[in-house]
């Protein structure tokens, strides 16, 4: 029957090319036949071998002192391990017709789904003193002294069609507002990327994390310490900036990564660009580029601007600079050295109230112009692959009110595994004014915190990047 | 136009720039296994780059920039597919080359057609380990494969260069016959261990065992991804010892002192063997590579 096989595709191949065969087109038709029969041989004995055996049980989880189940055999034949023995036999037209032999699309059928699905689940639990729970005064204020769900993100992502894809992500948690704690949900992100654009270029339009500097487009649940840096969370917002609006790409055809970035937004962040009109609206602007050092040393450098209105129409403007180094040494699945830092500068117009009229209500005295900034730098150790320590330090001012304030944060990571993740941390902040609270109650000058986090993922998460 | 104008940047950035590679087909392949094959196909007409080195676990590799800079000017991506190398979409997204994104003709998956091993056919789940669920990614370890991931190839550099074809065919066959030779010179060698039991730390020699008819009775690791419990290993020992199992097998990132400690309690030996090409010295070519692994089982079962 094999030889038959043989014979008609050859007859097949000879037919399609339909013209006189010279010697050497013979010669090359016959290897060709040769290798058609080799490969035909190859999958017929591996199907072979395959049938002959019950289907092997998959690896259970370990249950101590339990017997392992042992993987299959590779057996009394040249077959493969696992595979599955209650398939049917493939006929001689599944040969013919043209398919992916034993692929889980196929396997799965019209049932399929067509794009990803991923959850994370990020809690976390802070410990702080009493003056500063009363104060409002910690890293998330109005949750000090509790164990909170802080971000449960749902996310769908993939291919739209051949041109673009589409990424959905549904948030939610626990949230504070007026003292009255609630949960949340909302969609943090839902935009479409067009791939095929000419000229090297990317459009991403909807609702996104704006590539503003280096952790402001990264999701809670993946940020290098427990909690955003304070420069962040203070010329940003604690949500950061999450904008309705499109990003432009372009990505320089050279052999060093060089990425140019303009972006046009609604404006929709209360602490830096609240127009939210594209009337008045959120541009920003950023440029990325990356070196590898040598075989286990790389660097990326960017700097991004943003510029817009604040809530009360003044302009404001943001530049930024970020840094990140990673060592990993040669054959290591993992960085043993990162280091990396951000700073911010703002240039906002505010206004300046005062009480002229001695009345004891302030009025508005007229604007000033406020050039404020803050840095960031951290370095993490990660000898073993489970886990890392690391160390943040940062100091900021305060966008529009005077004063600043510093904190250090020490931490430590454990992962059992890359879907899961424990993290503690110390974290000390001393600010140059003292916070007070609703009623003017508790104080928070000084403030010790302890951060508990644990994540998971669930299913798909797309690929964390440099 | 285009590529004129990129020349003129990179002189003015200072780049170092290879006008004699600027006519060649540029590929990057996303392990070092499918740049050997695309380079045996496609000869002197193609530029060959490789995202994952070959001392790296292709598994989990840090998406970077520099992945990027390389696939953006690429006219053709060689994925391996079945989940090993899925970060590449994070690259293609990056990249703003919209001739290798999902579906384009210069993008084509080694993966397509290849008889996969180790599909699982119930439902998988995390508690069982780093499972693929599309089945063992690991078939670039098997020599005999290389008429089908070759024809693949083939078949995609032809749609990108058809006026090519029959060069790159040419050289194919060439390949094929150096392969098949190689080949039966490896099963050969290898044919006085068929059948005997070997244990691996992870499950990533299936494609080379069943080739060369040896049999992997267990693995080191209980659950892939997963450090082994101490039950595991106890039942491992034991196993061994009755089935007088000789050797382990394990890659350059797997725990070597765990392999070392179960070897100690058994008598068997750790073996290193090259999990892809370049990953070990000694093993820069598609045949030194193979003639390593080759070699290194000989020792290990004799």
């Amino acid at each position: 029957m094999r030889r038959l096989i043989v014979v008609c595709l050859a007859a097949v191949v000879v037919t399609l090319t339909g013209s006189p065969a010279s010697a050497q087109d013979v010669e090359s038709l016959r290897r060709e036949v040769e290798a058609l029969r080799k490969q035909l041989q190859s999958v017929t004995e591996r199907l072979q071998a395959m049938e002959a055996r019950p289907a092997p049980p998959l690896p259970l989880p370990a249950a101590p002192a339990a017997p392992v189940a042992a993987p299959a055999p590779l057996a009394q034949a040249p077959a493969p391990t696992t595979t599955e023995s209650s398939a049917p036999a493939p006929t001689l037209g599944d040969y013919a017709r043209p398919h992916q032999p034993f692929s889980l699309a196929e396997r799965r059928g019209p049932g399929q789904l067509l794009f990803d699905i991923g959850l994370s689940a990020d809690l976390v639990a802070n410990l702080t003193q009493r003056n500063v729970e009363q104060a409002q005064g910690g890293t998330f204020a109005g949750q000090e002294n509790r164990f909170f769900p802080r971000a449960i993100e749902l996310g769908l992502f993939g291919q739209i069609d051949p041109y673009a894809r589409g990424v959905v992500r549904f948030e939610a948690g626990e949230t504070v507002e007026d003292g009255e704690r609630g949960f949340h949900v909302e969609v943090s992100e839902a935009h479409l990327t067009l791939l095929t654009l000419p000229f090297g270029t990317q459009l991403k339009l909807g609702r996104m994390l704006n590539r503003f500097g280096m952790l402001n487009q990264i999701h809670e649940d993946d940020l290098p310490q427990t909690d955003r840096p304070n420069v962040l969370a203070r010329f940003l917002g604690a949500e950061g900036l999450n904008e309705n609006g499109a990003e432009l790409t372009w990505v320089a055809p050279l052999p060093v990564y060089l990425e140019a970035l303009l972006g046009v937004f609604t404006g929709d962040n209360e602490a830096a660009f609240g127009r939210g009109s594209l009337r008045a609206p959120l541009l920003t602007a950023r440029l990325r580029t990356f070196f590898e050092l040598d075989e286990v040393s790389a660097i990326q450098l960017g700097i991004s601007a943003a510029h817009g209105e604040t809530p009360e129409e003044h302009r404001n403007t943001l530049t930024g600079v970020d840094l990140k180094y990673k060592l990993v040494p040669e054959g290591w699945r993992h960085p043993l050295l990162t280091l990396a830092g951000e700073a911010l500068f703002a240039n906002r117009k505010v206004d300046v109230t005062g009480d002229s009229d001695g009345d004891g209500i302030d009025d508005l005295r007229g604007t000033t112009t406020r050039k404020r900034w803050g840095w960031y730098a951290y370095a993490e150790l990660q000898p073993w692959q489970r886990w890392a320590f690391g160390f943040r330090y940062d100091w900021t001012q305060y966008p529009t009110a005077p004063g600043s304030e510093w904190a250090v944060e020490p931490y430590v990571t454990f992962k059992p595994s890359d879907f899961l993740r424990f993290r503690l941390a110390y974290k000390h902040t001393e600010r140059t004014h003292r916070v007070t609270g609703p009623d003017d109650r508790g104080s928070a000058r000084v403030v010790d915190e302890i951060l508990l986090q644990a994540t998971f993922l669930l299913g798909a998460h797309p690929t964390d990047a440099f | 136009m285009l590529r004129a104008l990129t020349l003129l940047l990179a002189l003015a950035l200072g780049l170092p720039v290879n006008t004699a590679a600027a006519d060649r087909i540029r590929v990057v392949a996303t392990i070092n296994d499918h740049r050997l094959l695309v380079e045996a196909v496609g000869g002197d007409l193609v530029e060959v780059d490789v995202l994952a080195r070959p001392a790296q676990n292709p598994d989990d590799l840090e998406v970077r920039p520099s992945h990027m800079a390389k696939v953006r000017r690429a006219d053709l991506l060689v994925i391996n597919g079945l989940d090993v190398d899925a970060w590449v979409e994070a690259v293609v997204v990056g990249a703003n080359n919209p001739r290798v994104v999902p579906g384009a003709a210069g993008r084509v998956d080694v993966s397509r057609g290849i008889p996969v091993l180790e599909v699982p056919t119930t439902k998988v789940d995390r508690s069982m380990g780093d499972v693929h669920p599309a089945g063992n990614p690991h078939y670039y370890l098997d020599p005999g494969l290389t008429p089908l991931t070759t024809g693949t190839i083939l078949e995609a550099l032809a749609r990108v260069a058809p006026q090519h074809r029959a060069t790159f065919e040419a050289n194919r066959q060439a390949f094929l016959a150096r392969v098949d030779a190689a080949l039966a010179g490896w099963q050969r060698e290898l044919s006085r261990f068929r059948g005997a039991p070997v244990v691996v730390y992870h499950k990533e020699w299936a494609y080379l065992l069943s080739r060369f008819e040896i049999r992997q009775v267990d693995t080191v690791e209980d659950r892939p991804g997963i450090p082994p419990s101490p039950g595991h290993l106890v039942q491992l020992i034991r196993r061994m010892r009755d089935e007088r199992i000789k050797a382990i097998l394990v890659s350059a990132w797997n725990d070597r002192r765990t392999a070392e400690r179960v070897a100690a309690e058994t008598g068997a030996r750790v073996v290193l063997l090259a999990h892809g090409a370049g990953a070990l010295k000694g093993t820069d070519t598609y045949f030194d590579f193979f003639d390593y692994n080759v070699k290194a089982l000989i020792r290990a079962l004799e």
